[in-house]
């Protein structure tokens, strides 16, 4: 087993897990914890399954996964700003769950 | 061999913090598992052929996220101290095979890329091929800046969007207070910032120009600029502001407009949009892009419009 399928084992084991707790958590910080953890096993996809050009590195999804991670960044401060809001209008940082339908937001 | 073992060791260790990020007892062990995921992740980078990856997660994916984290948590605990006695939803049935299914998906896709009849990578072949004319000797920095610019412009404008975005939501309330606890006037707290800031300083300059040729760009560079940054505000030097301050605005715009009026300036004399002309150019769109990334990324932190400098004996 060579590396590059290693991490492709460990970037399916971290969606696994993202996906996971982007279900189950109650909180929006651990959602967005999941959501990060998501987006960070597609970037070691990206990069673990390219083909090296006579031994360097491809630069194409290396320069794609750096614009992915401040994209990830500006997704994740601006989900932030939003889930602190909410929190200041409705007293928690969690989604309404079932038996509150009319705030479903 | 070795190499198989450190890799085992970091996809453990990714796991393992992935896991207690999402499912730590409280909230705060959370965060700083998380971060130090961003941590293992850069080592991850490090051992896929990917120092600037490597850099852009430290600076970026670890520190400046997780500094963001804090502060929201922050604010959390000051609306609700208890963060944990949320009630956590009833326990989905389906969680687990979702989960399952998705994790097999992304496995499947990978196993099939590495094992298919590995394809010329057109596209990157090109870009080492045609490096050589541009001067440039980062073969990243060239996608991102030449080869792929309209990507990085798109990307520099969905930072100021999310900054935007912040700022609409964020309620403007007695914010300047809450960052600073300690008393900004211990002694030892402005010997620190008096060797700490210049160093930040040295560090992102030299992350910047080294970009055109190895490893670093605009986006670690302004980055750990940030960081110095977050530090001034920490510790009471800089403080959010709702005035507005044409210096403020002039640093948050200046990478996007330098990048759209060089990259604009090729049309007058027929040449394609984005065509950059030279690498004073390059340096320049880079620099511009550092001053506004580090501020973008400083704003978000502070929650505010606008900065203002607050003088300390």
């Amino acid at each position: 087993m060579d590396s590059a399928t290693l991490y492709v084992l460990a970037a399916a084991v971290l969606f696994g897990i993202g996906v996971h707790g982007l279900i189950v958590s109650a909180h929006l910080m651990r959602k967005l914890f999941a959501i990060n953890i998501m987006g960070s096993s597609i970037f070691i996809l990206l990069v673990a399954t390219a083909t090296p050009i006579s031994g360097q590195a491809d630069p194409i999804p290396q320069a794609l996964v750096l614009t992915g991670i401040v994209i990830a960044v500006s997704a994740t401060a601006f989900g932030l700003a939003l889930m602190v809001r909410m929190s200041q209008e409705t007293g928690k940082a969690t989604l309404a769950v079932e038996d509150e339908p009319e705030n479903d937001d | 061999m070795i190499g198989l073992a450190l890799d085992l060791l970091i996809i453990v260790s990714l796991i393992g913090l992935a896991i207690q990020s999402i499912n730590a007892a409280s909230l705060f062990r959370g965060i700083l598992h998380f971060v130090v995921l961003g941590l293992a992740m850069s080592l991850a980078w490090a051992r896929l052929d990917a120092p600037d990856l490597a850099m852009a997660e430290a600076a970026i994916g670890a520190g400046v996220t997780g500094a963001l984290m804090m502060i929201a948590y922050r604010r959390l605990i000051e609306i609700q101290p208890d963060q944990e006695s949320s009630l956590r939803p009833p326990p989905s049935r389906l969680a687990v095979p979702i989960a399952l299914a998705a994790g097999a998906l992304v496995g499947v896709i990978g196993l099939a890329a590495i094992q298919a009849e590995p394809m010329p990578a057109l596209a990157g072949t090109a870009v080492l091929e045609n490096l050589g004319s541009t001067g440039l000797g980062n073969p990243i920095t060239g996608v991102l800046l030449l080869f792929r610019g309209f990507d990085t412009l798109l990307e520099i404008t969905v930072l100021l969007a999310a900054l935007l975005s912040a700022q609409a939501v964020t309620r403007q309330v007695d914010l300047d207070q809450s960052l600073t606890t300690q008393d900004p006037d211990t002694p030892l707290v402005g010997a620190l910032l008096a060797i700490v800031v210049p160093l930040t300083v040295l560090v992102s300059v030299h992350l910047l120009k080294a970009g055109g040729q190895e490893t670093g760009g605009a986006f670690q560079a302004g980055a750990v600029l940030a960081a110095c940054g977050v530090l001034l505000v920490l510790t009471g030097r800089l403080g959010a502001s709702r005035q507005y301050s044409p210096l403020v605005n002039t640093g948050l715009l200046v990478g996007l407009l330098s990048f759209i009026l060089i990259g604009l300036a090729p049309l007058l004399w027929g040449q394609p949009l984005l065509a950059l002309p030279g690498l004073w150019a390059i340096y320049w769109i880079e620099s511009a892009m550092m001053i506004s990334i580090a501020l973008t990324l400083v704003l978000l932190f502070a929650g505010a419009g606008s900065l203002k400098r607050r003088d300390h004996g």
